[in-house]
């Protein structure tokens, strides 16, 4: 009797202690898996009765330890691609640890890539050391060569600026492509390559099925803005004719045609009253809405001595706007 | 009564912690031996694969491993109520290709089902199935073992 109750009193003790053992060996979760370096234990606990009474006794402990699993990914941030003019244009991608050990990673950023309308020659490579996703010069650090990140956590990720510059002979709409390659420190390969004593934790690296190498490609397009003025003129004599001749009005039209990607910022179109004729006042318009000639509030003024001049402000590419004024012949 | 138990757990807990010699006891009839298998999935020539276990490198998340007991009643007597229980390594999950009528539990040893059969209480309240990943302990119960007999005991896992 005293000896069942002592049977029943281990046998839950060591249900007990066996729950604790578990919480005492808790590992921490991660997208990852188990963190490199962990010693997975297995020990069985058998319970019987061998006729002269109830016993406990265990297994051995086997034990395993986990390795490291060496993997990458970079991903272009941008969203399509980025529009550049001659002059710095940043790419934004992001590079993740996927694996389950702390890893730093190798980046080299190709601007020849294969198939590009025109090359970028490669200016930096800097981390978003505060994390806003802009490249601020200054505040986010520029890698030194040979461009290596810090190491990673498993599952931590960190966003990478590649600064390049376009050239200036560049036309509108042409294209390039930026690729930048990411490898492990510890080493890529085949899925399944072991550089053994190499994985953080003190076992084994091996690389896993992103082969511990990745590439991205950033892209950026060309956009070139012209600006192109033209002049007509049109001729009326006081006959009725369109000679030239004392007292002829000539109206004279000035097209400004702007084109290509993106936009002109403060566009101002002059014009000076030729020798030998006079303005006609109250002449001047903008795309045939009257200006005053004053130099007041609207867009343009015009005199005989300062000549014509109409501030257009910001054109945009496939934008043309028509300034047209009189003068008349003097006799 | 009282102060009889509290050395009885602390005995026990001796005997339970990992890699603890074991506390001297009177010779037990049954031998309990634990191993651990990886298991290798190999590629052939012509593009068949199979799979072989083979002691355990370079082990990563994802990686199978095949843990396994082998008991033999070493005694002159038989041996009732035989139950092994193994504790799952918090590391590692039960595999879904293991024997469905397997008795597991999914509250650390409270309770004891086949998995088909047990649930998982959820937080609002509600329990659904439980699954393969939920598994916190695995028990074989045998009624009786004959003198000199002897037999394995398995379970496959993977690494979280």
């Amino acid at each position: 009797m005293n000896r069942t109750r002592t049977f029943k009193h281990l046998r839950a003790a060591g249900a007990s202690m066996a729950a604790i053992g578990l919480i005492i060996a808790a590992v921490p979760a991660q997208a990852g898996g188990v963190t490199a370096g962990t010693l997975i234990e297995n020990t069985a606990i058998a319970s019987f009765d061998d006729g002269s009474g109830a016993r406990t006794i265990n297994s051995n402990t086997v034990q395993v330890r986990v390795d490291e699993l060496l993997d990458v990914t970079l991903t272009s941030l941008d969203p399509g691609p980025v529009a550049a003019r001659p002059g710095e244009a940043v790419l934004v991608f992001e590079l993740t640890n996927p694996g389950n050990g702390p890893e730093a990673y190798r980046l080299t950023a190709n601007p020849a890539v294969a198939g590009n309308d025109f090359d970028t020659s490669v200016l930096a490579i800097a981390i978003d050391s505060n994390g806003n996703g802009t490249y601020e010069p200054g505040v986010d650090a520029i890698l030194p060569a040979p461009q290596t990140t810090a190491e990673l956590a498993p599952d931590a990720g960190l966003r990478i600026f590649v600064i390049v510059e376009v050239p200036a002979s560049v036309s509108d709409g042409a294209q390039s492509s930026v690729e930048l390659t990411a490898t492990a420190v510890t080493g890529t390969g085949a899925p399944g390559t072991i550089f053994a004593g190499q994985g953080s934790g003190g076992g084994d690296a091996v690389v896993g099925t992103t082969t511990a190498s990745a590439l991205a490609r950033g892209e950026l397009v060309a956009g070139v803005v012209s600006v192109a003025l033209t002049k007509a003129v049109a001729l009326r004599d006081p006959f009725g004719g369109s000679e030239a001749v004392p007292g002829s009005i000539a109206t004279f039209t000035i097209t400004a045609n702007v084109t290509g990607s993106g936009s002109v910022a403060g566009l101002v179109v002059t014009d000076a009253i030729p020798a030998g004729t006079r303005y006609v006042p109250g002449s001047l318009t903008l795309d045939s809405a009257g200006l005053s000639d004053a130099d007041d509030s609207d867009a343009g003024s015009a005199s005989d001595a300062g000549g014509v001049r109409v501030a257009l402000g910001t054109v945009s590419g496939g934008t043309s706007h028509a300034i047209s004024f009189a003068v008349v012949i003097e006799e | 009564m009282k102060g009889f138990h509290l050395r009885m757990l602390a005995a026990v807990a001796g005997a339970l912690l990992p890699l603890a010699p074991l506390a001297a006891q009177d010779a037990s009839p049954i031998s309990l031996v634990g191993d651990v298998k990886a298991v290798k999935t190999i590629t052939e020539a012509d593009g068949t694969t199979r799979t072989e276990l083979v002691a355990p490198a370079a082990i990563v998340p994802g990686d199978r491993l095949v843990f396994g007991t082998d008991y033999a009643n070493n005694g002159a007597e038989a041996v009732t109520g035989f139950t092994v229980t193994n504790p799952l390594p918090a590391a590692v999950r039960l595999a879904p290709d293991a024997d469905p009528a397997l008795e597991v539990s999914v509250d650390g040893g409270k309770s004891w089902g086949r998995l088909a059969d047990l649930t998982v209480p959820q937080p609002d309240g509600t329990t659904r199935p439980a699954t393969h990943g939920d598994v916190t302990h695995v028990r074989w119960v045998i009624a009786s073992i004959a003198p000199g007999e002897k037999g394995r005991l398995t379970y496959p896992a993977i690494i979280r």
